[in-house]
């Protein structure tokens, strides 16, 4: 294989990579601050039945979540009562929503959002959708999973510190945006760059709806050229790529390490 | 309780989305029945990596026989081409959610007639295997106990399982060691290169674009397993662009287009098998 050769595969797989990077920003755009939404959804504590309790049943409960036994332990009649009047709408429907994208394989998910508005809804899709349900599917799905590395950040912040900042008059949005907040972004760095550069690899998916990246454009040429050359550069690109991710995450994680 | 609610809800949501996937070959025509008289875009559904019907050139762009085809067509017709490559699996959900036009794309009409509107046939195509050059494989029977691999969703795996009117290639298929599929024929060859199957089902054309490219590797069985005949495939009952379709193809066999853009692909031997007009 001649140079010449080797510069036209790098060239068409540049050409490729754009598009990879197109779904990758994106996605990451649309899906952090999505993700932030599902983890309020998630810690959600609204229980509009809650006021209808009787007065007993609370104290019982309060009781069973203290130091003096388990819930599991109380009769079955008090912990359906609990159940039905502490029932939490919002949370209940964000654990659907993120046992469903967790669940279900994101190949699938694409083929939801892009086909499910014809197959049922019966509305016809253009091929402009094509891209916009790549990004649908894919910013849905990682929102599920940065929800929850989110979640585990904010819940690694001890109560002391709520309490503390109720001491000194912040309210609880202050508490969020000035105290709990920053922690949790430093906190979750770890966990945050290993769903990244997942993310990085993941956008091959895309062409179960038809949509060429990189990778696909790296097996088109292999094909035509007979050759797995273009392959073995795609893996170059991918990890060159994700390099770049892991310096750049890298260099926030230390920026943000200013206690130490 | 809540757990086993999350857990129902999310099968019926998995269910209802296969069912909906599933349910869709037997909805009619919606939209796309009478709408080629505005129509200003032509869209070809194809398998990029489907040498030499449709492929990436050295400059990046996609072509091959059948898009040279459909250029010419849309050329005359006033319609920009747009060239979707797609999920070969995924086809009938791109033709029948409207998103390509049509299918065309070394696309087997024999034995699909039910299920798709087809143009008249242009290529005679047949199913060949192809072996390592230094494989002791000569003839079909050679195969028993043997690996064969072939494409999902080929019209080799068809003829290779389909079970009406198959008994001489399911006995066939019977002797194999096993029969695998690929996403690509690309990996087939890949495979059968290291070693890891023994012989590839695969369209004449791709075979022999292969041949061309690596005569010292592999080898053509000289008995093929089927023929066939490829055609464009429209959504069923789409037929006015069908017409439309087929009435510009004749126009091109009728003034040698059609037999010259065959003619640049003569290393592929497909000068030789086109059959449109040649009755």
């Amino acid at each position: 294989m001649d140079a010449q050769t080797l510069m036209n595969i790098t060239q068409q797989l540049a050409v490729g990579l754009l598009d990879s990077c197109k779904i990758f920003f994106l996605t990451l755009l649309f899906s952090m601050p999505l993700g932030l939404l599902v983890t309020f959804g998630r810690m959600s504590k609204w229980a509009p039945l809650k006021f209808l309790a009787p007065q007993t049943l609370v104290e019982k409960l309060k009781l069973a979540q203290s130091a003096e036994g388990k819930a599991e332990n109380l009769p079955m009649g008090t912990r359906f009562a609990g159940g039905l009047f502490f029932f939490k709408p919002i949370q209940w429907i964000i654990k659907v929503f993120i046992a469903i994208l967790r669940g279900t394989p994101l190949m699938l998910q694409l083929f939801a959002v892009y086909y499910g508005p014809y197959y049922l809804f019966g509305i016809p899709i253009t091929n402009e959708y094509r891209f916009t349900a790549v990004i649908i599917a894919f910013s849905i799905n990682y929102a599920a999973y940065f929800a929850e590395i989110y979640r585990a950040g904010i819940e690694s912040i001890p109560v002391g510190q709520y309490e503390a900042a109720t001491v000194l008059g912040y309210n609880k949005v202050q508490t969020f945006l000035r105290i709990v907040f920053p922690q949790m972004c430093k906190r979750i760095m770890p966990p945050v760059t290993n769903e990244t550069i997942t993310l990085v690899k993941d956008t091959s998916f895309a062409f179960v709806i038809s949509y060429p990246e990189m990778f696909t454009i790296a097996k088109q040429i292999s094909a035509a050229q007979t050759t797995i050359m273009p392959l073995i550069i795609a893996g170059v690109f991918y990890f060159i790529f994700n390099g770049i991710v892991a310096f750049v995450m890298d260099k926030i994680e230390k920026k943000m390490n200013y206690y130490h | 309780m809540k757990k086993y609610l999350a857990l129902f809800l999310t099968m019926a949501m998995s269910v209802g989305v296969l069912a909906g996937c599933g349910g869709g070959n037997e909805e009619p025509a919606a939209t796309d029945g009478a709408d080629t008289a505005e129509r200003t875009t032509f869209t070809v559904g194809f398998d990029a990596e489907y040498p030499p019907y449709g492929f990436k050139n050295d400059a990046g762009e996609y072509v091959g026989f059948d898009l040279d085809l459909a250029q010419e067509v849309c050329d005359r017709n006033g319609w920009e081409l747009i060239k979707q490559p797609i999920d070969w699996s995924s086809k009938d959900m791109e033709l029948n959610s409207g998103t390509v036009d049509c299918l065309w794309n070394g696309f087997t009409m024999t034995g699909r007639e039910s299920e798709y509107t087809f143009s008249e046939p242009y290529v005679d195509n047949s199913i060949v295997f192809v072996v390592r050059q230094d494989s002791d494989i000569q003839t079909k029977e050679d195969l028993a106990g043997k690996i064969v691999i072939t494409q999902a969703g080929s019209s080799a795996l068809t003829a290779l399982t389909n079970t009406e009117d198959n008994d001489e290639n399911l006995a066939l298929a019977a002797t194999f060691a096993s029969l695998e599929q690929t996403p690509d024929y690309n990996s087939a060859f890949m495979s059968l290169e290291t070693g890891a199957v023994d012989a590839i089902a695969v369209d004449i054309g791709v075979a022999q674009y292969q041949l061309t490219n690596h005569s010292d590797k592999f080898r053509q069985l000289e008995e093929p397993l089927s023929t066939e005949q490829y055609a464009i495939a429209f959504k069923l009952g789409n037929e006015e662009l069908r017409d439309q379709v087929q009435a510009t193809l004749d126009e091109m066999v009728a003034d040698g287009t059609f037999d010259a853009i065959a003619a640049n692909y003569a290393d592929y031997n497909l000068d030789q098998m086109v059959c449109l007009g040649k009755e």
